[in-house]
């Protein structure tokens, strides 16, 4: 398990990242959420070791983290890039080397790993004559090459096309699966809602919301769609209820006393057909929307 | 799709991977092969060194053949000067091996000036007043001249020795001068001079070519982008010390090329009696001209995050560069002595001295030594700077920055 605690960072007067705490729990994917600037990528270079922190602790199975076990991570930052004149096997299995593999086994990998992202007759190409896509997943590899302990993936859905988009969730669960922790950040609140176990949202520096993703859904406000015969107009007068919206025959509501939502139904019921009534459970915006505001 | 990912086994995932892993590799030794790997398959670098190879060849090859033809003059004459001419013409070889002389017969004085004026004749030879006159169009022909000038002062010694009943051998007995050296030689002397000047001059290009191309390739990382992953893979110090073996490796070897075919081509021109001489000096020369330069470049590149940047960050490098050019031309005495011994300076100057005969072994070594021991100091500020513009992937950085910078 990686363990984040307090971590902080400054950059002149500007606080990027305030006091940050979460864990990222082995065989879980763990979604990274927050806008522009709230301090995600730098969060990720300090438990990558690449930047320097002012406070805090990251710890690796119990113990405070190391370079060598920095080494045995997969990374992708965010900002990536490989050598564009370099041959696309050649460098990938110099950057197995340096992460400490022998030189048969970088190559067996980067090999398996080219042919399940399609990029096998790619091999000799350099790198600047892939499509931007295909040098995406190449980079991809890079990060998972060397069957690393933890992953830590900065934007890694960002500029592939769907069907890279699936190989690389699929990748991602099949990692978690085999008991590797995996964090990885993204701006694709969709995506992470499909994919995540567990989500850390940050908002300016600090943790707004962490933990699993059903918590936070049942966290979030509770709404009902009511679908009846006749005009909905009269649940405005219900007590205990916040009207969301109503249009005609339909109305949302959102529960604010408990209970409230039985009394809706009964009135409604006493009214003549209730033909909906559902709970509707908060998209992921929405608590996004909501935490992050 | 069948899964090839092997899932990590969690029992180990806190050991520490020994270094030996990197398959008996130290990683900067994997840093340096790839330096050198990559610039041997790019085909501007392998095209550039063929190109100025075939120059210096051609260069030599053209000095040796040059050296063995004479340049024929036709030297015109009237019938009453042709003896002389014939004279002239006849002891051209022996005077100076490069000059070879043509009679061109003319009927009078005007003839042979329009023979010189029109280009058909080189010079016309006449009897003046007081002694002869060789004419020319535009401008005098040296070696000719002073051939004539020999031919001509010989032949009117001889003529008045006959007068005065004796001999020319008679009259210049005990009149030699020669010359000799306590120290040294003084082909060597020139030599050195010579040598000195070749070695200040090829250390100027030497750094300014190879030290641009490590700035460009420390830069490289950074320019790409790659620079996180690495880092994450490998200390920053590993990647560095790569780059400048790598880089100097492939330095040192094209310029034990160029020397090389150097040397070969002096060994067939007339110098090549000086080949033994130089070859020493051209060695020491190599060997501090890797202590020299390289870690010195390595800042240009670490401060900058972009190939543009290089131009302005290395701009005191430069400077630096020009000051051993220059210093290396006009110190003499003891500052000759003194920065002998001061990196970089003492990068030209001691094998200068060495080649001139006026330093010993271990003076070469304890320069050696301190420059070793600068490149080193000036490897780890540059790792410094390195480690703290890492993250910097647009714009320069200042020295002060950088080396305040929180990493």
């Amino acid at each position: 398990m990686l363990e984040i605690s307090g971590l902080t960072r400054r950059f002149g007067d500007v606080t990027a990242v305030d006091g940050v705490s979460f864990d990222v729990r082995d065989g879980a994917l763990t979604g990274f959420v927050g806008g522009n600037g709230a301090g995600k990528t730098t969060t990720m270079r300090m438990v990558m070791g690449v930047l320097g922190r002012h406070a805090g602790e990251v710890r690796w199975q119990g113990r405070p983290i190391t370079a060598t076990d920095q080494r045995r991570f997969g990374y992708m930052p965010e900002e990536r890039g490989l050598y564009p004149k370099q041959r696309v096997l050649d460098q990938l299995v110099y950057l197995g080397q340096l992460k400490g593999m022998s030189a048969t086994a970088a190559r067996r990998g980067a090999q398996a790993h080219l042919e399940r992202f399609g990029l096998a007759d790619r091999t000799t190409a350099r790198l600047e004559e892939l499509s931007l896509g295909n040098q995406q997943r190449v980079q991809v590899v890079a990060a998972l090459l060397h069957d690393p302990v933890a992953l830590v993936l900065d934007e890694p859905f960002s500029g592939l096309d769907p069907t890279a988009v699936d190989s690389m969730a699929d990748l991602l669960r099949e990692h978690a699966a085999s008991g590797v922790p995996v964090l990885f950040s993204s701006h694709q609140l969709d995506l992470v809602e499909r994919l995540c176990d567990r989500l850390v949202i940050l908002a300016r520096g600090r943790v707004v919301a962490s933990g699993d993703a059903e918590e936070l859904r049942s966290g979030g406000p509770v709404r009902y769609r009511l679908t009846l015969e006749h005009d909905a107009g009269w649940v405005r007068d219900v007590p205990g209820l916040h009207v969301v919206d109503v249009d005609g025959r339909h109305a949302l509501v959102e529960v604010l006393d408990p209970g409230a939502e039985q009394a809706v139904l009964r009135a409604a019921s006493a009214r003549g057909a209730v033909l909906e009534f559902t709970p509707v459970r908060p998209a992921l915006s929405d608590i996004y929307r909501e935490v992050a505001a | 799709m069948a899964t090839t990912h092997a899932p990590a086994d969690p029992t180990n995932a806190g050991l520490p991977a020994p270094p030996e892993a990197r398959d008996g590799h130290a990683p900067w030794a994997l840093v340096a092969r790839r330096e050198v790997v990559v610039k041997l398959t790019d085909r501007a670098f392998v095209l550039g060194t063929v190109v100025t190879l075939v120059v210096i060849a051609g260069f030599m090859g053209w000095q040796a053949w040059s050296a063995g033809q004479a340049t024929t003059y036709t030297v015109a004459a009237t019938a009453a000067d042709r003896p002389m001419v014939e004279r002239v013409s006849a002891e051209a070889g022996d005077l100076d091996d490069t000059v070879a002389v043509e009679i061109g017969d003319v009927p009078d004085a005007a003839a042979a000036r329009a023979a010189v004026s029109d280009g058909e004749a080189d010079a016309w030879l006449h009897r003046a007043d007081d002694g002869w006159v060789l004419t020319t169009d535009r401008e005098e022909q040296g070696s000719l001249t002073a051939v004539v000038r020999q031919v001509v002062r010989q032949a009117a010694l001889e003529q008045q020795a006959s007068g005065l009943g004796t001999t020319v051998e008679q009259l210049e007995a005990g009149g030699a001068v020669t010359t000799t050296l306590l120290s040294g030689d003084a082909e060597r002397a020139g030599l050195a001079a010579g040598v000195a000047f070749a070695f200040a001059f090829l250390f100027y290009i030497a750094t300014l070519t190879f030290g641009i191309t490590l700035a460009n390739s420390v830069v490289e990382e950074k320019q790409s982008r790659i620079v996180e992953i690495i880092a994450t893979s490998i200390p920053v110090r590993q990647l560095l010390v790569g780059k400048i073996v790598g880089n100097s490796m492939l330095a040192v070897t094209q310029m034990v090329l160029f020397a090389g075919v150097g040397l070969l081509g002096l060994s067939l021109t007339p110098y090549s009696a000086l080949v033994p001489a130089v070859s020493g000096p051209v060695v020491w020369f190599l060997v501090f001209f890797v202590a020299g330069f390289a870690a010195l470049w390595a800042v240009a590149g670490a401060l900058a995050s972009r190939t543009e940047e290089i131009q302005s960050t290395s701009t005191p490098l430069t400077m630096l560069v020009l000051a051993v050019f220059f210093g290396s031309l006009f110190l003499d005495g003891t500052a000759k002595l003194v920065a002998s011994y001061i990196p970089p300076f003492s990068a030209v100057l001691m094998p200068t001295r060495l080649l001139e005969g006026t330093a010993q072994w271990w003076e070469a070594v304890l320069a050696l030594g301190l420059l070793l021991a600068a490149a080193g100091a000036v490897v780890t500020v540059a790792e410094r700077l390195y480690r703290r513009s890492l993250l910097q992937t647009s714009g320069k950085l200042s020295v002060r920055q950088a080396w305040s910078a929180p990493e």
